[in-house]
């Protein structure tokens, strides 16, 4: 595979494992989750929220720091007492999960 | 009904493993939260805890019993000791057919436990040590206070995480109360520095990587701690007669569950317990002077907490004094409660209020009288002692001035 196919293809796959993973998560079906759709509004509890991220972190073995209560916030469909918080939906959380792989294979290529 | 005190109190705590060390520390505002030693931490993230440091188990037991028991059994039969010679306590063969011990623990010996497994998984062990079992399970620290002080009557344990310790004392208060026991043994103990149950906690990212500071905007969770606290329970009608020292009568226990989220407090539930222990013990919420908290010093408790002493205790919220002893004790699930039934028990012995440690700022979601950092002199008629646990269980106690 080129650099350039691989640069293509490497985001592709990781937000169809993120939607994987979500899904698995949520047991909801893979098709209901396009990179538009929120985390609130698929009825995830912040226990949820933790086990996606986990799920994540072993699957691309990174490290995604999230306290619990963020994981609450992304969870709760009322914000209005709540700062936005930085990813709010699938294609947030891929794109924070492609920053984080990118981030390692520069570490490691070091 | 019996009216029900309490007559002694043991404790191995972080912060020393006598009452009068315990007591001083709690009202220093000294805290146990330091550099974990019991375990190797190079695999951990969180590296704090509070440790209990001045316990060598070799002075409290020989060599073949030691082998039974965990660390966690050490500490209760321990603290069992310590309350029963606390109470001054002769208990008769007759007494002690009806005695009961009633312990708290979230867990069982989640050192024999890890030790076991690594052996096992870790080294490759074709076999685990024979007293692996006797050791690790649940009801191990609850027998073995029974054996060691010959206790025969009702004995078990109870597991509701961190509510475990206030549930034991509240159940052993009712069989007291009822006539079911002539005097109880209760309390809380837990053990669970260990790699397995840090990695757990990590986990659930609601751990400190500094300390633990409830109830202050600045706060970054929670901090594991290990001890243990028993107590003995009686009537009062004994124990003004045989002249025991007297700590406070148990007045009043308030249980339920959220049916809800399965880690994060529920305002409602928690105040529904309030209010059940309140109407238990007939008091009305004017009469409470000083509330122990739950107080783990993470985000949500603290919030939830908070709206949950104003729900259940409406206008009078204003007047309560309200502290956690968690940033100096740590958080030692099964043995909170009971180590801060004894915070709470100490306060209206000494009508001192022991202060929330490490507090440094004010929090708009925290909007009650925390007694900051400082402990206050304040007349206690009434006080309470309340845990809100992962699994959504919820136990209150009260006890007044005896």
């Amino acid at each position: 595979m080129s650099e350039q196919q691989a640069a293509a293809t490497k985001p592709a796959a990781i937000i169809d494992d993120v939607r994987a993973i979500i899904a698995k998560s949520l047991n909801i079906p893979i098709e209901q989750l396009t990179p538009q759709t929120r985390l609130d509004e698929l009825g995830a509890e912040s226990l949820d929220v933790i086990e996606i991220v986990f799920g994540l972190e072993e699957k691309f073995d990174i490290t995604i720091p999230l306290k619990a209560e963020e994981a609450t916030r992304l969870a709760s469909a009322d914000k209005s007492s709540a700062p936005e918080m930085p990813f709010s939906t699938v294609g947030d959380v891929a794109e924070i999960v492609e920053k984080l792989v990118a981030a390692k294979a520069a570490k490691a290529a070091q | 009904m019996n009216r029900v005190v309490v007559t002694g109190i043991g404790v191995v705590s972080p912060i020393g493993s006598t009452r009068e060390k315990f007591w001083s520390g709690l009202v220093e505002a000294r805290s146990g939260i330091g550099p974990i030693t019991l375990i190797p931490t190079e695999r951990l993230n969180i590296r704090i805890a509070a440790e209990v440091r001045d316990f060598d188990p070799a002075q409290h037991f020989d060599s073949k019993r030691l082998g039974m028991l965990d660390r966690f059994s050490q500490f209760a039969v321990v603290a069992a000791r310590a309350a029963v010679k606390d109470a001054q306590l002769d208990i008769t063969e007759e007494m002690a057919l009806e005695a009961a011990t009633i312990v708290g623990n979230g867990a069982g010996g989640m050192n024999t436990i890890d030790d076991s497994y690594f052996k096992l998984y870790g080294q490759n062990a074709t076999r685990a040590h024979p007293l692996s079992i006797p050791r690790l399970m649940a009801n191990a620290a609850c027998s073995l206070i029974s054996m060691d002080l010959g206790l025969k009557g009702p004995t078990f344990t109870i597991a509701s995480a961190c509510a475990s310790g206030t549930h034991a004392i509240g159940q052993a208060f009712q069989m007291v109360r009822t006539g079911q026991a002539q005097v109880a043994l209760a309390g809380g103990t837990e053990a669970p520095i260990t790699v397995g149950t840090i990695k757990g906690w990590e986990a659930l990212r609601v751990m400190s990587t500094d300390t633990c500071r409830p109830f202050s905007r600045t706060r970054s969770g929670l901090v594991l701690g290990e001890g243990s606290a028993m107590f003995v329970l009686e009537p009062r009608e004994r124990a003004v007669a045989r002249g025991a020292p007297i700590y406070g009568e148990l007045k009043g226990f308030g249980m339920s569950a959220d049916a809800g989220d399965i880690t994060a407090i529920d305002p409602d539930g928690a105040a529904r317990a309030i209010s059940a222990a309140l109407r238990d013990a007939k008091v009305n919420p004017d009469d409470v002077d000083y509330v122990n908290a739950h107080g783990t010093g993470t985000s949500l408790n603290d919030k939830g907490e908070t709206i949950a002493l104003r729900k259940a205790f409406g206008d009078s919220a204003e007047r309560l004094a309200v502290s956690s002893s968690k940033a100096v004790l740590g958080h030692s699930l099964g043995a909170a409660g009971a180590l801060e039934f004894a915070a709470t028990a100490l306060a209206l012995h000494h009508q001192t209020i022991p202060p929330t440690a490490n507090f440094e700022e004010a929090d708009p979601d925290c909007d009650l009288d925390y007694v900051p950092n400082t402990a206050r002199n304040a007349p206690i008629e009434t006080a309470m002692s309340s845990s809100f646990a992962f699994g959504g269980l919820n136990a209150v106690l009260v006890l007044s001035r005896a």
